[in-house]
């Protein structure tokens, strides 16, 4: 007998596109929510275009692979929801359902008809979290973002690189994963204050917004000791600390050295490990992996002051060492000793090398009808009596629309087969796929 | 506590009020306490005595080391309340037992095995409380070869794949080594999964009544936090590459960051969007500055000219756009016109912020054994039916022992004395 879901019979309307929103409602599926997709052809972002459909497979709306992994464990509902019969159609949807969730910009929605206060007459607790990027209040609502537009923005991109150089910034859209969290991390805390309450709420959150709290340490920095992060040698790049520059913490933990990224064998584009020592124990330690070289034993870094203001020489002394082994190899042997190290992982290094993941069973296939049996993220964390599972592949688009329409709202099969002829739940011209052909029987 | 919205919001409860959290946390799951707190849950963190160790972390309040002086510590524990107690003796587990039975969750970052060799494990203390939450956040959680691995924040961003994917091009710094963004985020993955694994718990909880037990994994919520490296990997065995202030690609892709006249950067988001419509737009903003140079020739009628001089485009009309104001002008100035730019800002730029202060969200928290309060970040998101806030700045060691121990558990002040003298508290 399965095990029963956290979130079982929960049902959530999800009017989210590209990645932030869907990110969110990934996760409230996979504890057990129904996620219903309302999607729309001509205005699809997300699906389209795809730079991760295979390279032996058609690109088409179904055929994104990062979509696939992206929107796991729900249904599809194709609908026109600016016309008078798709309005209609969510409306009766939100009726039935506990959570509406949505990443337009401020105002979408509410210009549709469906704003917070429209959905409360349907539904009065129902639970309505908006994720858009600078918020529904305040003078910049209109603004809009990308993951990489909010964390620059916010100070995050800035936290990011070596002194004297550019932003490195975050390599991927690092707010649009944290975004889809807070979107997750809404909902649950909405859903848990309407069950010990009968309460609903709208709860606005903005992408740019929440990345602010993610610098805190920093902002006190400025706000407590009036000290701001334009300085010399900040940000330090992977150290704790740029030798030569005033001694300040960096907010990423301790001052202390080793702390940095290391080449390793073969020297390839992501042969580096990470060593840090938190303490000249830890220090020694690595002196003995190392096989106690002469250089080691000098008395300037005997201390953690003396290791930091000769940082140089001791990165070239340890890169030195760690470029004679594997970055898997060299891990082994530190973490065997008590000394902190960790490979730099590519994807390719997560899904195939990393054996804790593989352990954990961090990447399962799931068949999806388009993609095949493709493998897919599963959750960071095992709930004993309530386990967050991937069990749906992501939908095909309007994959479930007969079934939301006539089994859950109770339409006709012949009000099914208007609302196509009448561009409803497809736009007329645009050629239906064969499984829409299918439902039409 | 009131914000500056000038909304009292004494009266309204948060949407986790009535919950007893117990924290039993260093620097990888303070965040997520913290989280729990400001939402209206009753986070009372348990210390060692003299101290939780992530006291010691910087900066410190005016440069002077001292464990009730941690700016980080500061902000990872407001909304919690504090108390010490030695979980190595028999007088603590005994009291920690007595407080479990009374508490909804408990959030722990113990080393794997290491309150169950204190006989504290889930099982024990959810007998008298079946409706027990607890969720261990670990670095890689509570089985595998890595189980017993040490960690940092660097290291989740290495194993994690954070720093695969973040660095400079090659023409930008050469030879530059993968880099890990700043600022502690590998605890802030960890305690963001660990916060929707509780609240999902909890959700649970208010239809069951029944609680369990969360193996959390911060290796796995960072190797979770790469967008779609795993799926570029999967469906196309793609790994990327780094480039300076954007996207990892397979491929080197056009510039997104771009140099202002204050020497602060824009990031501009103008490569894969370049239709004739857009270009016309972005005349239109170029021409606010006399900038728009042959950007309204009707060659550009034609994609195929766009494609052809894409770079003249990026590389020369808005890089030189961008140049000729600050980096606030250029982000505002896009914004106003639906462009999605953002300045490169460090982080004390968002106190001058505007929209930040419309929605509130700067917030003063009062020192009271300092005689004076401080301006914290506030809430990530406004919750409208019921508010976020900071309830109370970080616990000092072991402030709440008397308010806890004696009037919730009934101890006297003689117990409590017996009890610091013997190391217990």
């Amino acid at each position: 007998m399965p095990q029963p879901r956290a979130l079982e019979n929960i049902r959530v309307v999800d009017f989210s596109w590209v990645r932030a929103g869907p990110w969110a409602t990934r996760w409230l599926g996979a504890f057990g929510a129904e996620i219903i997709k309302i999607e729309w052809p001509e205005s699809e972002r997300g699906r389209l275009p795809s730079t991760t459909t295979p390279q032996d497979i058609e690109v088409n709306l179904n055929t994104s692979g990062n979509f696939n992994d992206t929107n796991v464990n729900k249904k599809s509902l194709s609908l026109n929801v600016r016309s008078a019969k798709g309005l209609e159609i969510v409306k009766r949807l939100v009726a039935v359902s506990d959570l509406v969730i949505e990443n337009f910009s401020s105002r979408v929605l509410r210009n549709w008809g469906l704003g917070y206060e429209a959905l409360c007459e349907i539904k009065p607790d129902i639970v309505y979290v908006s994720m858009s990027g600078y918020g529904h209040t305040g003078r910049h609502h209109h603004y809009t973002t990308f993951g990489p537009v909010a964390q620059a923005a916010s100070g995050l991109t800035y936290l990011s690189g070596l002194p004297g150089e550019p932003p490195a910034g975050w390599g991927w859209s690092y707010m649009d994963d944290t975004g889809g969290m807070y979107g997750a991390m809404c909902a649950l805390t909405g859903l848990y204050h309407r069950n010990m309450t009968g309460q609903g709420q709208h709860i606005d959150l903005s992408q740019m917004v929440s990345s602010v709290p993610l610098n805190g340490p920093a902002l006190l920095d400025f706000t407590v000791n009036g000290r701001g992060s334009r300085r010399p040698g900040y940000p330090p790049g992977n150290r704790a600390h740029w030798p030569g520059t005033p001694l300040v913490n960096n907010y990423r933990g301790p001052t202390v050295a080793p702390h940095n990224a290391y080449r390793t064998d073969p020297g390839g584009y992501n042969d580096w490990c990470v060593i840090v020592c938190h303490s000249d124990e830890e220090w020694q330690r690595l002196v003995q992996v190392m096989g106690a070289p002469s250089w080691a034993a000098s008395a300037k870094f005997a201390t953690v002051a003396g290791r930091l203001q000769h940082q140089e020489e001791l990165d070239q002394g340890i890169e030195a060492w760690s470029m004679t082994s594997g970055k898997y190899e060299l891990t082994e042997r530190c973490q065997a000793a008590g000394v902190r190290a960790l490979p730099v992982q590519s994807a390719e290094d997560r899904v195939e090398h990393d054996p804790q993941l593989r352990h954990r069973e961090m990447y399962l296939p799931i068949e999806h009808p388009a993609l095949g049996m493709r493998k897919v993220q599963n959750a960071p964390f095992k709930l004993s009596e309530t386990p967050a599972e991937n069990r749906l592949p992501s939908p095909l688009i309007g994959q479930h629309t007969r079934q939301i329409v006539e089994d859950l709202l109770g339409y006709s099969h012949e009000e099914l087969c208007a609302g196509f002829a009448d561009g409803t739940f497809w736009p007329t011209k645009r050629p239906r796929f064969p499984y829409m052909e299918e439902m039409l029987r | 506590m009131s914000d500056r919205r000038g909304t009292d919001t004494h009266t309204q409860l948060g949407p986790l009020a009535g919950l007893r959290i117990l924290e039993l946390a260093d620097e990888k799951g303070q965040f997520c306490g913290k989280l729990l707190g400001d939402l209206g849950a009753d986070v009372v963190k348990i210390e060692p005595p003299g101290g939780e160790p992530s006291r010691r972390i910087g900066p410190f309040l005016d440069d002077t080391p001292h464990p009730e002086r941690s700016l980080s510590f500061w902000y990872y524990n407001t909304s919690k309340r504090g108390i010490t107690l030695n979980l190595e003796t028999a007088d603590g587990r005994q009291l920690f037992e007595r407080l479990a039975a009374a508490s909804d969750v408990i959030l722990e970052t113990f080393r794997p095995g290491f309150l169950a060799s204190l006989g504290l494990d889930y099982q024990a203390l959810r007998k008298p409380n079946p409706g027990l939450i607890m969720c261990a956040l670990t670095p890689f959680g509570q089985t595998g070869p890595w189980r017993d691995y040490l960690s940092s924040d660097l290291l989740h961003m290495a194993a994690g794949g954070e720093m695969a994917s973040s660095g400079y091009d090659e023409r930008d710094v050469p030879a530059a080594p993968p880099i890990a963004p700043g600022g502690g985020n590998a605890w802030h993955m960890g305690g963001h999964f660990a916060f929707m694994a509780i609240m999902a718990a909890l959700v649970h909880r208010t239809v069951t009544w029944q609680g369990q037990y969360i193996d959390a994994s911060i290796h796995e919520a960072c190797a979770l936090t790469t967008e779609a490296a795993i799926a570029n990997y999967v469906y196309r065995g793609e790994v990327l590459r780094r480039q300076t202030g954007r996207h990892h690609a397979a491929g080197t892709t056009p510039r997104t960051q771009f140099r202002a006249k204050d020497g602060n950067y824009v990031c501009a988001l103008v490569a894969g969007r370049l239709t004739p419509k857009y270009i016309g737009e972005l005349a239109d903003l170029l021409d606010t500055n006399g900038m728009a140079g042959d950007l309204r020739d009707p060659k550009y009628q034609d994609p195929a000219v766009i494609a052809a001089n894409t770079s003249h485009i990026i590389d020369g009309l808005v890089a030189d756009f961008i140049a000729s104001q600050t980096a606030e002008e250029a982000y505002h100035a896009a914004q106003q016109r639906g462009f999605t730019w953002g300045a490169v800002r460090p982080p004390e730029a968002l106190l001058d912020d505007p929209h930040l202060h419309d929605r509130g969200f700067w917030k003063e928290v009062e020192h009271p054994e300092l005689g004076r309060s401080f301006v914290y970040p506030g809430e990530p998101a406004i919750y409208n039916g019921s508010p976020w806030r900071i309830s109370r700045r970080a616990p000092l060691i072991g402030e709440h022992n008397s308010e806890i121990f004696c009037d919730e558990l009934g101890l006297s002040r003689g117990d409590l004395v017996v009890l610091a003298e013997n190391r217990v508290i």
